[in-house]
């Protein structure tokens, strides 16, 4: 963890900036660590110990601007190293936008870095063998064969058990001065099985969580082990419009396109679909799309941003329309307008069922209830590859899954894809559940479209 | 040996110094230990709204300490290389000793691999100030290129990566790794339609690199082809013939074949290749390389990360699946001599297998008369990211931009689709392949859990049948 004495020395570094040139600047100091085990066939296969340490710095110089990193953290490197830097920082074009975000919108009160609750002091306790007993208690490699009737083999499984800390301070010199400290503890198994006809076949299960109690790695495997087996047998299907239900697990992969849309780099770069449409109505109404980043003991939550800037809870999109750009500093004064947060933290789609209405506050909505209202369709599970043109929000994607049919999966299928543009999709939106993961910074339910293009 | 000293140097280390921290390394049983010391600089400049308003260097150095117990790993790193820091991390790598098994990696010798990527320039001799003129001629070279462009936004970039390899063989082995590389997107506007388009070039090489040649170059492949981008249409969505067109449709190989070649994958068990070695794959003719040799690509490695002289490895030789990607422990495990794959993204990780140069080599159709032969498909002329998965061997790549074929003829653009297929079923479908082997040389990094640098090439081929994303 951070100590007092390199918290001194991220100060000294804004002050040696500042004194030998810098108009501002901005630090930030971040130490990090990870202590992993990894099984392979239920043996022990790797054992990892890490320890980060860097310096950012952010230089504003005569109206130009640079970023400088190292790991090298001893008193005289660091000078030497500001010095070079400041030099590197006169050379370049004078951008008169570059400046640090005003004062008053800087977090006042993340003094700590555990104001969020998101450190679990456990970690400062636990040792090497109680990681290797946790990540031995994932393996299912030793039980496997006597469970599967002949239908299929095992043929590898690894599993991973890790835990880290990650603590970071970041000072500027306007005074502002925030610290955030997280711990994680994680675990990821993903298996391969062959099918009597000698088809491969994987899957994976994993979670991260920042409190140690709650971390109980042992239903991993078994769980990767489902999914893999789920997949045997594919039946190809054809080409055509249906509905599509996206499972939780990989329902964020449709929700980022639209926020990096939203993001100030890409809008004032024209590198957005989404440019000119803050306070319109884009989407469906069906659409309401939260940022809620002060929320304490949650994935995702923190106090400021990068800049320094005070994270607040705010809709993004609310009932379709645009609410919010995430525009910092310098994106703001180039394009004239009023700064945000710099990005979304922790965005958080909010439940809908088309024609039904879901007024109370404890309602649940699972895959199963969305799979039952969309009757048949697609249910994605995976994405394979694709992308999005940023430019004009057209997507193609690969995805695997399973058929569904009277709300119930019939069959699984694969290399197929998907097609089609963001506006689209998202006013195609006709459910949303309850069901995001706990443990995601993302939450992301499972969503269902209508009338996607798929091909196979 | 001055070289050897002057990477001692380096990092303040000496060779009584590696033997200590290595015999530490083993106190526990271990059976091979390594380091591996690592001094990167970056740089980068970075242009928008013509002005070059941002910029910046970054500096990386420490060990990274392996210890193998059979083929199991124990792995640590200092950011410190104070001895008694370096002991720490070693003491903490040798914990895998609790592990069965016990082998010895491949000895790879220390004979010296010829430098790949000679600096002319050093980049680290070289300052903001003459480099920032390039990137600003470089914008008015592609603004002037079409007047439908209205923001260019351009990055030139470079590192410089000092190595010290040394192992508990007595292996030690050093290098300098350059890479300069320079990416530059557009965005052009025409009646209320927008297009972008990015291009970049990568090598291993000094600031020679930086030149109004290459600036020319990218320039040039800015405006070709976005006439078509406006137009493009999606194709409707099946399966077709597919012509992927030369440089870099390489990816296809990178994904389809390369990633289930990478002997970590096999060992395992784990690749839909696994038990295919010696068996034909492809049709007869077709070559698949993985190259660490080609001079100045970013592809290149002298040496990989576990000291092992760069090699030209034929994964597929005359349609038959040769070789697999080793680093020193698959190689150990199967018996046969490390490839030179045994790349790590820096000194926090432990190497595994990876892909260098991978590509095609020609074949004797050609290219027109490929597509000629086509009556239903497409063709593929730019592409992007691609991904695979290992066990089932399904792949995807996206196309940025290619053409639908229509009775042997190009016919109507497309752009921003995906295609998916599986690898051995494309593979085995390669039914032309051209005489026109081109080698892409943008800035390709591979994301295997680490990301390295990597290049592709391909000639044009023609795969029977893939599944084309459209309406």
């Amino acid at each position: 963890m951070i100590e007092t004495h390199e918290i001194e020395i991220a100060r000294h570094c804004i002050a040696f900036a500042c004194a030998n040139g810098a108009d501002n600047a901005r630090v930030n100091l971040n130490k990090s660590g990870i202590d992993g085990c990894n099984m392979l066939n239920g043996e022990l296969d790797k054992v990892t110990h890490a320890a980060d340490r860097s310096v950012y710095l952010y230089l504003f110089v005569n109206g130009k601007y640079g970023t400088f990193s190292t790991n090298m953290l001893e008193k005289e490197s660091l000078e030497d190293f500001i010095l070079k830097a400041i030099d590197m920082v006169k050379m370049l074009g004078e951008d008169t936008c570059r400046k640090l975000p005003d004062p008053s919108r800087t977090e006042k009160n993340a003094n700590t870095g555990r104001e969020l609750d998101l450190y679990d002091e456990a970690i400062e306790h636990t040792d090497s063998d109680s990681r290797l007993a946790k990540a031995k208690a994932m393996s299912i490699w030793q039980n496997s064969h006597k469970e599967n009737n002949g239908e299929y083999s095992l043929i590898s499984e690894e599993c991973e058990y890790s835990e880290s800390y990650d603590d970071s301070i970041t000072i500027d010199s306007q005074g502002f001065e925030g610290r955030h400290t997280e711990s994680s503890f994680s675990f990821f198994t993903e298996v391969t099985i062959q099918d009597k006809e000698g088809n491969r076949y994987s899957g994976y299960w994993w979670d991260t969580l920042f409190r140690n109690s709650d971390a109980d790695p042992s239903e991993c495997s078994r769980k990767a082990l489902e999914r893999a087996v789920a997949q045997i047998a594919p039946q190809p299907r054809r080409s055509g419009h249906t509905r599509m239900v996206v499972d939780s697990t990989v329902a964020s992969r449709l929700v980022a396109p639209v926020l990096n849309a939203l993001n100030g780099s890409a809008l004032q770069q024209k590198m957005s679909f989404l440019d000119g449409t803050l306070g319109q109505k884009v989407f469906s109404e069906s659409m309401n799309l939260m940022d809620l980043p002060r929320t304490a003991g949650r994935n995702g939550s923190r106090m400021y941003d990068s800049e320094g800037v005070a994270t607040k809870d705010a809709p993004v999109i609310k009932d379709g329309v645009v609410c919010q750009y995430f525009i910092n500093t310098y994106n703001a004064e180039k394009m004239g307008i009023e700064p945000t947060v710099e990005d979304a933290s922790r965005p958080c789609l909010m439940p809908y069922m088309k024609g039904k209405e879901l007024a109370t506050e404890e309602i649940s909505v699972s895959l199963k209830d969305i799979l039952q209202y969309c009757r048949n369709g697609i249910l994605v599970t995976g994405f394979n590859g694709g992308n999005t043109n940023p430019v004009t929000g057209d997507f193609s994607f690969g995805i695997e899954g399973f058929a569904f049919s009277k709300g119930k999966i019939t069959h699984p299928v694969r290399e197929m894809l998907i097609t089609g543009n963001l506006k689209d999709l998202w006013n195609s939106l006709i459910a949303a559940g309850t069901d995001a993961r706990p443990s995601s910074r993302w939450q992301i339910p499972s969503i269902a479209f209508e009338n996607v293009s798929f091909s196979a | 040996m001055n070289c050897k000293n002057h990477y001692l140097d380096i990092f303040n280390v000496t060779e009584d110094g590696l033997k200590e921290i290595t015999a530490k390394a083993l106190s526990r049983g271990g059976d091979f230990a390594d380091l591996y010391f690592e001094y990167t600089t970056f740089f980068n400049l970075n242009l928008k709204d013509g002005v070059v308003s941002s910029g910046g260097f970054h500096t990386d150095y420490g060990v990274g300490i392996r210890v193998l117990k059979g083929e199991k790993t124990g792995y640590a790193y200092s950011e410190n290389l104070d001895m008694r820091e370096m002991l720490k991390a070693a003491d903490a790598a040798s914990a895998i000793a609790q592990a069965g098994g016990s082998s010895l990696p491949y000895r790879a010798g220390t004979a010296c691999a010829p430098d790949l990527y000679p600096m002319q320039k050093h980049w680290r001799d070289t300052d903001a100030s003459a480099l920032l003129p390039f990137l600003l001629e470089l914008e008015k070279k592609v603004t002037a290129q079409d007047s439908r462009i209205v923001k260019v936004i351009a990055r030139l970039s470079d590192s410089v990566c000092d190595v010290l390899m040394y192992n508990s063989f007595g292996e030690l082995t050093c290098d300098t790794r350059p890479m300069g590389s320079i990416s530059v997107t557009a965005v052009f506007q025409h009646e209320g339609k927008s297009e972008n388009k990015s291009v970049s070039r990568s090598f291993r090489m000094g600031a020679e690199l930086i030149s109004g040649a290459i600036a020319d170059e990218i320039a040039a492949d800015i405006a070709e082809g976005i006439d078509e981008r406006f137009e493009a249409v999606r194709p409707k969505g099946g399966q077709m013939a597919v012509v992927m067109g030369a440089g870099p449709s390489g990816v296809l190989l990178h994904e389809a074949m390369g990633h289930a070649f990478e002997a970590d994958f096999n060992r395992k068990g784990q690749s839909i290749f696994s038990d295919k070695m010696g068996q034909q794959i492809c049709p007869k003719g077709v070559n698949v390389v993985d190259d660490g040799t080609l001079e100045f690509n970013r592809g290149a490695c002298r040496y990989d990360d576990e000291g092992v002289a760069g090699q030209k490895t034929y994964m597929v030789a005359d349609g038959v699946l040769n070789s697999y990607l080793h680093d020193r422990i698959s190689a150990a495990w199967y018996g046969v001599a490390p490839t030179g794959n045994g790349r790590r993204e820096n000194f926090r990780y432990n190497p595994i297998p990876r892909m260098r140069a991978t590509y095609m080599e020609s074949g004797n159709a050609d290219p027109a008369s490929i597509i000629a032969d086509v009556k239903q498909g497409i063709y593929v002329k730019e592409l992007s990211n691609g991904q695979v998965k290992i066990g089932e061997g399904d792949f995807t790549f996206f196309v940025k931009s290619g053409f639908m074929i229509e009775d042997g003829r190009l016919t109507a653009p497309i752009k921003d689709i995906n295609i998916i297929g599986n690898g051995p079923e494309a593979l085995a479908n390669i039914l032309a392949v051209g005489n026109d082997l081109k080698i892409d040389n943008g800035t390709w990094t591979c994301g295997k859990d680490q990301s390295v640098a990597v290049s592709c090439g391909m000639p044009t081929i023609l795969v029977k049948s893939l599944t084309v994303g459209g309406e």
